[in-house]
């Protein structure tokens, strides 16, 4: 993956993450408002129920009094008798406007009743447990009618004559009427639960709308905490929040429970409409980001790739690249910096070359001293012995000179030999490319050596690949590269040996292998086996296989040694098929 | 005037003079001549003083829709309006006209004619006695107990009998008498009856047969329970229903006292056929074996052949109670009203019937 590409990633994964933070935060800023909205409506709500039930509770609480303080309520306490007024209750609950009323005698005894009237005679030993009631006071109830039981805001109102007394406990139902006097802004609805049976109940549950059995759970849980509770019922646009008031009776025991219900389908539509602002808000960030992050990435990738263009280009040898300097920044101080480092490494590299070419010439000069000394000195002696023999040994002179004669004359031919050598290697051409056998120009060369391979005692071996292609080179260099090389395992088997020469086709070329059974070479003898002038050998001018590394280098090929002590050497020439192209 | 009395009161007394099978302190009651009677007869002595008027039209409304004319269908008064009356106008259920027989047995009535309306709740009627629109009423225990300012009160001997009969779909006779110990009569004399009438778990009432103190009529709770419980859940819900609107109050107390006792008992619509049926059954006579058989035949028990014997009448009627398809309640007295200005003798006879030939109205033709 390029630096661009990356780039280019990292700065779309930055808006994409940017965009997405942003959205989260908006919805998180949202559904906070949406819900402190929600509790102020439902709050409102609760709010309107209990003023609501306060105007009931004094309605009821004035409808009982008003009762208590009647003669018929007076007459009924002080009747020795009171079951002629059993059917009073009905008229009285009529004319006040309750719908329920009892009559109770003092021992809790119903005198009547308007809700049940044939429930005379029966006790309300609640009134007598609480004790005294408060006047003014209405509280939440179970009341029973014949049909079942009813949920109902009452008030007691005691009448005393004398030591009589009378019980007037008056109220009225808290049912789906008093629910509909609740003014319900659009989207809330208020479901009012009378726990009237041990169980949960689902008739119980008075108020428009569908009921859940989460709903079921949550009235459970208020009745049984006794406390306000809240909870989010449903998913999606069905959902809605939920207000849960556990009303109580007189005794703290709860008698119902009130809940506010708020729609979250704006809230669900809202947050849908803001994913989907979201999304093409992303979108649009998305591609914004890759165009501009191309554009910048381009900015800032471009002298970077100029650098590792220049890089590239001094890697490959071009010393003298320099990059153009476009910006002050770290980049254009950058740029500064390579084109001061690769002045420093041409310099350092001039230095370089000067100073390798002075040492070549001191190996030169070492080499040509040490190659010339040694002729030079028999050459010096031989004259000292002619000179001797003139002036002391006269009669000797002649055989003398004759000898020293054939030794000077060998003497030179060596040093003609040696500046040969040098010549050849000093006049080395550029190779004429042409195409190649090599098992023919191994089979050629190795004919030239059989007799000097026969008196070294040594076993010539040829393992030609015939699938080994012809190869682009120039057959003369080639000749001489292998001729060294077979000089330089014949000197190195002075025992005799094996010498092997093998080609072998490879994937992209030719393998050229020279391998002789010689005492073999260390590691660091062949490190230095191809440098100029070096020699393992007593003889010789170390420039054989410095000339086979010259030729295989022209050719554009790659020359190596395998090697171990004891194990014999082993040199490979690999040539490109299309070498010298 | 004197005469109706002592034959009442001769019939009263003679009937048990000496009841057999039955204990010193069952004849004791036995013999306890009816106070009722006593009230009947000097309220009967009062107007005597008053000359008589001849004609006006004596207007009566009743509770019941009397769909024919011949008895026993024709209730409690018509059948004995035959006699000094002759009929004149029949609407089934609605109003019947009688006017005055001329040649009467007794003598021609002192009332021109008497129009029957029918079919006229309880309060309606003693709405339209107060307001004039008739002049002789059925009262219900309420406004019996009330009275008025110059109204007259006709009261006779408790012939009604209040009873629960049970349909053939309760089989469970432990339902049955779980409901009949269920009942608490007293709270219902007491406050819906206004103490009217009498507790009785008999068909014949105590001042025709002597002996219906021996049926148990008091209410026990427990055992009710207990047999209730006993039985399956399924048999427990029942339904009730009431003939006479007048009677739903003491159903609906009927109904809360079964719940107390682990039934579950709904009012049932007039026209259904109720589980259970709260019914009045009129006694049509003073003696007792003709009375036991028109209370049997009335309520579809069978009839003994033979009741020659207070042995046989007790037995034959305990043979009609056992099972306990009929459970009676109370016996109650028929009660009417009369406006002030209706004069001469009392408008009933003890059995309750009718005798208008010796009533006249004030204003009438001179």
């Amino acid at each position: 993956m390029t630096f661009r590409t990356r780039l280019l990633l990292i700065f779309t994964l930055a808006v994409v993450a940017s965009v997405g933070v942003v959205e989260w935060l908006v919805q998180g800023a949202t559904r906070r408002e949406f819900e402190r909205m929600d509790a102020a409506r439902s709050d409102a709500l609760v709010m309107q129920f209990r003023k609501e039930f306060d105007r009931r509770s004094q309605e009821v609480v004035s409808a009982v009094e008003g009762i208590g303080r009647s003669d018929t309520a007076l007459n009924i306490a002080i009747s020795p008798d009171p079951t002629s007024f059993y059917s009073e209750a009905g008229a009285l609950a009529a004319a006040h406007g309750l719908d329920l009323l009892e009559l109770v005698a003092g021992d809790g005894a119903i005198v009547s009743s308007a809700e049940w009237p044939a429930r005379f005679g029966y006790h309300e030993d609640w009134l007598l447990e609480h004790g005294d009631w408060a006047e003014g006071q209405a509280f939440l109830r179970r009341a029973e009618l014949p049909d079942g039981v009813t949920l109902a805001l009452a008030a007691v109102s005691t009448v005393a004559a004398g030591d009589s007394k009378l019980f007037v406990v008056g109220g009225q139902q808290l049912d789906q009427a008093f629910l509909s006097t609740l003014v319900l802004p659009d989207g809330m609805r208020a479901l009012l639960y009378r726990s009237l049976q041990p169980a949960f109940a689902a008739e119980q549950m008075l108020g428009p709308g569908p009921r859940s059995a989460s709903l079921q759970a949550l009235v459970e849980d208020t009745l049984a905490r006794k406390r306000e509770r809240y909870r989010v019922l449903g998913t999606g646009a069905d959902a809605e929040s939920f207000h849960a008031l556990p009303l109580a009776g007189y005794d703290g025991a709860p008698l119902g429970v009130l809940l506010i219900a708020s729609s979250r389908r704006g809230l669900a539509e809202l947050e849908s409409k803001q994913l989907r602002y979201g999304i093409e808000v992303a979108a649009f960030g998305i591609l914004m980001g890759v165009a501009l992050g191309a554009w910048a990435t381009a900015r800032v990738t471009r002298p970077v790739e100029r650098l590792a263009r220049s890089a590239t280009a001094v890697a490959a040898g071009n010393w003298d690249t320099t990059v153009e300097v476009t910006s002050g920044d770290e980049i254009g101080r950058l740029a500064l910096a390579f084109n001061r480092m690769t002045e420093e490494l041409t310099a350092q590299r001039e230095r370089l070359v000067q100073a390798e070419r002075v040492a070549a010439w001191r190996e030169l000069a070492r080499r040509l001293a040490h190659e010339l000394k040694n002729p030079l000195f028999p050459l010096q002696i031989t004259v000292e012995n002619m000179q001797r023999a003139r002036s002391q040994y006269p009669e000797q002179f002649d055989e003398v000179f004759r000898e020293g004669a054939q030794t000077l004359l060998a003497e030179l031919g060596n040093l003609k030999q040696i500046v040969a050598r040098f010549s050849d290697f000093a006049k080395m051409p550029a190779p004429e490319m042409q195409p190649v056998d090599f098992n023919r120009l191994v089979g050629q060369t190795m004919k030239l050596f059989e007799p000097q391979l026969a008196k070294a005692g040594i076993a010539a071996t040829q393992e030609l690949d015939p699938a080994a292609p012809a190869v682009m080179a120039d057959p003369e260099q080639m000749t001489r590269a292998l001729r060294n090389l077979i000089l330089n395992a014949i000197d190195a088997m002075p025992q005799g040996g094996t010498l092997t020469v093998r080609t072998r086709r490879m994937s992209a070329g030719l393998r050229l292998e020279v391998a002789d059974t010689g005492q073999g070479l260390t590691p660091e003898e062949c490190g230095r086996l191809f440098t100029p002038y070096y020699s393992t050998k007593t003889h010789g001018t170390g420039l054989g296989l410095a000339i086979v590394q010259s030729v295989v280098s022209d050719h554009h090929g790659r020359i190596s040694v395998a090697s171990a002590p004891g194990k014999g050497a082993t040199f490979q020439i690999d040539l490109a098929a299309e070498a010298g192209d | 005037m004197c005469s109706r009395w002592l034959a009442v009161s001769k019939h009263c007394n003679v009937l048990w003079d000496r009841p057999p099978g039955l204990s010193t302190a069952s004849r004791r009651q036995a013999r306890r001549p009816v106070p009722l009677l006593i009230l009947l007869a000097l309220a009967a002595s009062a107007p005597a003083a008053t000359r008589p008027h001849y004609g006006g039209v004596l207007r009566v409304e009743v509770r019941q829709n009397i769909e024919s004319v011949d008895p026993p269908d024709t209730g409690p008064g018509l059948a004995d309006l035959i006699g000094a009356f002759s009929i004149t106008r029949w609407e089934a259920g609605r109003r019947a006209s009688y006017a005055a027989d001329d040649g009467a047995p007794g003598g021609r009535p002192f009332l021109d004619a008497v129009e029957v309306q029918m079919g006229r709740p309880l309060r309606d009627q003693s709405i339209d006695l107060e307001v004039g629109k008739a002049e002789v009423v059925e009262l219900g225990p309420g406004d019996a107990r009330r009275g008025a300012a110059g109204r007259r009160m006709w009261v006779s001997a408790p012939v009604r009998i209040v009873a629960l009969v049970f349909g053939p779909r309760v089989e469970d006779a432990r339902i049955r008498e779980g409901l009949a110990l269920a009942v608490d009569r007293t709270a219902i004399l007491n406050v819906l009856l206004q103490k009217q009438g009498e507790i009785s778990a008999a068909l014949l009432p105590q001042w025709i047969s002597g002996y219906a103190f021996l049926f148990q009529s008091s209410a026990d709770l427990a055992k009710a329970r207990t047999m209730i419980a006993a039985a399956a859940t399924a048999a427990r819900n029942l339904s009730i229903g009431v003939e006479d609107a007048s009677f739903r109050a003491m159903a609906d107390r009927v109904a809360l006292n079964a719940r107390d006792a682990g039934l579950a008992v709904t009012a049932a619509a007039p026209a259904s056929a109720a589980d259970v049926r709260l019914v009045e059954v009129q006694v049509v006579s003073s003696e007792p074996a003709r009375a036991l058989a028109g209370i049997a035949a009335a309520l579809g028990l069978a009839v003994p052949p033979r009741m020659d014997s207070v042995e046989a009448l007790y037995n034959a009627e305990r043979a009609m109670l056992d099972g306990f398809r009929v459970v009676p309640l109370f016996h109650l007295p028929a009660v009417y009203g009369a406006a002030p200005r209706v004069r001469g003798a009392t408008g009933i006879s003890p059995l309750g019937q009718w005798k208008f030939e010796n009533v006249w109205l004030e204003g009438g033709r001179p």
